[in-house]
């Protein structure tokens, strides 16, 4: 991980060593494709619209991956994500809060939801992080109907519009917070003692506490971490909307999850990392965009995204232990062949 | 009834008996003994038909078996019943007694009047009182293990193995177990009991064999043993006098660690001792012993932790791993697979992971630094790891156990706690690991060192505090002891 100059074969060798390898190929080939035979794929604008859509879906799915690398998952991403919404509206519609405070605010109040509900629940507590995101998938869907008596309401800033509508040196401000968060995200799970905590929980939760981690603490970090880019899914969806609407944000858990997954993080947690999961991200963005452009009905994109979901999933599998029925040979047996360096997501 | 004749057995290159013969009639109380790694297990194995014996034979009332599988001699009747539990909590006793299909049926399905009604039979042949519709997991160990004989029983056994029945109960646990076995002698059931606990052996068995290294070097009615002779057949010489331990704390002026009346309920009693600088105790004792409780309980392991640690006179009372760190120590687990390692992490970051839980945890790593220190650790631990970026998963046992102490040295402990450091370890890095520690002993760090090798122990330590049932038992100088006397002290053998 000493970097001494760039080396473009060894950055060769460190992608194909990377578990969302096959999906990394796969996105370059659909993106041939389509620049190949649908002309208005490959335009600025179209290309624009493709990440510009991409943005909650990344942010969200970025938050996820943290959950999963310290081998967990978070269901209420997506009641999450629309409950901060609302709160957004009612900060700035009835507690006439600044745009730039009300959005702070709603990033805190999503941290708060991930950690010290969830967080707590599953790390100090031990209770199953399944059954623990279950309930908060429902109890915070239930709270945001309650909250916003299920009716949409305007919210009108000229900060949240430039948010979602603007550009800065010609790239979109949505691009710029995709760039941003990545960057952030990727520098926390590589250089940060925290990343390592979080491979070292997922990947031996016991070797880890008995090697002075703080377990519980790390838990309730990375679900603080999926609420507040949960909720920061909030602030840009309400943001392209122009309201805070309760019915936003149901689906986003499933995509979510595939896009983690398609990136190479493993549900038993300790391997994968974001870098991935950006690579996941944009192929499902691309695959939605390639076929909408290209007047297929969007129905294929679930049927693609399926199968390739259960096929990367079985490769990996087939990798690390050889065929169903068909051991691997002796002294290969405990050697992950797939495994990623961990912190090397890029 | 059961006869086991010249039976040979080899694993590999190691022979695990030779010629070794086992005869059983009915109603008695057979006792088994040896040491470790002895032969006895295999015997049981081969009897049970769960192995097969590469010569010999086995013959139940007078006719020839070769048993094919282990289901096939529970059909003719041998039934074992091990030390570790094979029952499913949340289920009641009755259902345990009849797990899986042989419950009585009816054309309704299962028949659960019939199925209570023989179970409760069962209990009653072992005289004991147990709600049959008591989830498992609810009950005391003892009675648990009465569940467990319960359903050997229930395949009409005549056949009763024990293999080490007694090792997680307590006293009075253990007399209800043999009032239990003497009521099934009455009815003609044979058993085998293995203990390494002499008293018990003598309290309930009315015949012994004798194993040592797959022979058998003794046999006989229980009046023709006496506890000195029983351990000097199994030794295979006579043990020296036994020096009795001097029961009183040990005092150190200069105690790097010092312990006292350290308890944890139902595991630790009354523990004390002092570990000066530059110096290695050893603990020794069975399986159960306390050896492991001990150590967690040191490093904040153990929720009901009670009396007083001192750590270079500071009194600490951690709870939790990271605070018993602070306090000074480092703890290499026993199984370095579950609890040591993440095997899936590089050398590097396994080398570092102990290191660095003293850091701010959004703090960046120096990377210079810290590839000095796996360098360093690299050379001196001879780890044997072409690239660090690789993961640890790939290294062979010793080198991965290599990388457990130079995490730990990392840290720069001021006293360190090993559970069974050589476990699993080729002969090579076990040297290794044996000049490691003496290193570590140069540079003044207290090393208590828990292993079930008392060869190791004596060749390692300093001294060697025997454990027994949660309590320290004896206390020796390495030049006063040896394996025959520990091993003595261990099972509880007085004088």
């Amino acid at each position: 991980m000493n970097r001494e100059g760039f080396d473009a074969g060894r950055l060769a060798r460190t992608a194909v060593g990377q578990r969302f390898f096959a999906v990394l190929v796969l996105l370059v080939v659909i993106t041939v494709g389509f620049i190949l035979t649908q002309e208005r794929f490959f335009t600025s604008g179209n290309v624009k619209a493709l990440l510009t859509s991409a943005a909650i879906l990344w942010v969200v799915s970025i938050g996820l991956t943290f959950v999963m690398l310290a081998g967990g998952f978070d269901l209420s991403i997506g009641s999450t994500l629309a409950l901060s919404s609302i709160a957004l509206g009612q900060f700035v519609n009835h507690f006439g809060a600044p745009p730039i405070l009300a959005i702070l605010l709603t990033l805190v109040f999503g941290a708060l939801l991930g950690g010290a509900v969830n967080g707590v629940l599953v790390g100090p507590v031990g209770l199953s992080f399944l059954v623990v995101t279950l309930g908060t998938l429902i109890l915070f869907r239930g709270a945001l109907n309650l909250w916003s008596d299920t009716k949409t309401e305007q919210v009108v800033s000229p900060l949240l519009d430039s948010l979602a509508f603007d550009s800065f040196l010609g790239i979109p401000y949505p691009v710029w917070i995709m760039v941003a968060t990545f960057l952030v995200a990727l520098y926390v799970q590589r250089s940060t003692y925290f990343g390592r905590d979080v491979y070292a929980v997922g990947g031996n939760a016991d070797a880890a506490r008995l090697s002075g981690v703080r377990v519980g603490r790390t838990i309730i970090a990375v679900y603080a971490i999926s609420g507040l880019l949960a909720a920061f899914g909030g602030v840009l969806q309400t943001a392209r909307i122009g309201a805070a609407s309760p019915q936003v944000g149901e689906s986003v858990l499933f995509d979510a999850a595939a896009a983690v997954l398609l990136g190479g993080t493993s549900f038993a947690g300790g391997l994968g990392g974001v870098g991935g999961t950006i690579v996941g991200v944009l192929f499902l963005a691309t695959l939605q965009n390639g076929l909408s452009v290209s007047g297929v009905a969007s129905f294929w994109q679930q049927i693609i995204t399926g199968a390739i979901l259960l096929a990367a999933i079985l490769l990996d599998r087939i990798q690390r232990q050889g065929l169903p029925g068909f051991p691997r040979r002796p002294g290969t047996a405990d050697e992950p062949a797939a495994s990623a360096p961990p912190g090397g997501g890029g | 009834m059961l006869v086991a004749e010249g039976v040979h057995k080899r694993y590999g290159g190691a022979r695990a008996l030779q010629g070794a013969s086992l005869s059983l009639y009915p109603g008695e109380v057979h006792g088994l003994c040896g040491e470790n790694g002895s032969g006895k297990s295999t015997l049981l194995k081969i009897i049970s038909a769960q192995v097969a014996a590469d010569q010999g034979r086995v013959s139940l009332d007078g006719r020839p078996t070769h048993f094919g599988d282990a289901s096939r001699a529970l059909a003719a009747g041998i039934a074992t019943v091990t030390q570790e539990r094979a029952l499913v909590d949340d289920l009641s006793v009755a259902e345990n007694i009849f797990l899986g299909p042989r419950k009585p049926r009816t054309w309704r399905g299962v028949d659960w009047r019939e199925t209570r009604r023989l179970a409760q039979r069962l209990l009653d042949s072992l005289g004991c009182d147990i709600d049959l519709d008591a989830p498992v997991g609810r009950l005391r160990p003892d009675l648990q293990q009465m569940v467990e004989i319960a359903r050997a029983l229930s395949t009409d056994a005549r056949v009763l193995i024990l293999d080490e029945p007694t090792s997680s109960l307590a006293d009075d646990e253990v007399e209800s177990l043999f009032e239990a076995v003497r009521t099934l002698k009455g009815s003609g059931v044979a058993t085998v009991f293995v203990s390494h606990r002499l008293r018990e052996v003598f309290a309930l068995c009315d015949r012994l064999t004798v194993l040592r290294d797959g022979e058998v070097v003794g046999t006989g009615a229980i009046g023709d043993f006496d506890e000195r002779r029983l351990v000097s057949l199994m030794l295979g010489r006579e043990p020296d006098e036994l020096i009795a331990g001097d029961r009183r704390p040990d005092h150190l002026d200069d105690a790097v660690l010092r312990v006292r009346n350290l308890r944890v309920p139902g595991r630790l009693d009354g523990i004390g001792f002092d570990i000066g600088p530059g110096e290695i105790v050893g603990l020794a004792g069975l399986v159960g012993a306390g050896r492991s409780s001990l150590l967690g309980a040191l490093f904040g392991l153990e929720q009901e932790t009670t009396g007083t640690v001192e750590v270079e006179g500071r009194r600490v009372a951690p709870r939790g791993p990271a605070q018993a760190m602070a306090a000074g120590f480092g703890y290499v687990p026993a199984d370095r697979k579950e609890e040591g390692l993440v095997l899936d992490m590089s050398v590097r970051e396994n080398l570092l992971m102990a290191r660095a839980s003293r850091r701010t945890r959004l703090a960046r790593p120096s990377r210079a630094a810290e590839r000095r220190a796996v360098e360093e650790a690299v050379r001196d631990f001879q780890i044997s790891a072409a690239a660090t970026d690789a993961p640890v998963s790939r290294l062979s046992g010793g080198n991965q156990q290599k990388v457990v102490l130079a995490k730990w040295f990392a840290t720069e402990p001021r006293v360190l706690l090993l559970d069974e450091p050589t476990r699993g370890v080729d002969v090579g890095a076990k040297a290794e690991i044996y000049r490691l520690l003496e290193q570590a002993k140069e540079r003044g760090l207290a090393i208590l060192v828990s292993s079930s090798e008392t060869s190791e122990l004596l060749h390692l330590c300093d001294r060697v505090l025997v454990m027994a049932r949660g309590r320290i038992t004896a206390r020796f100088d390495r030049d006063d002891a040896d394996e025959a006397v520990i091993t003595r002290a261990a099972m509880g053998v007085s004088g």
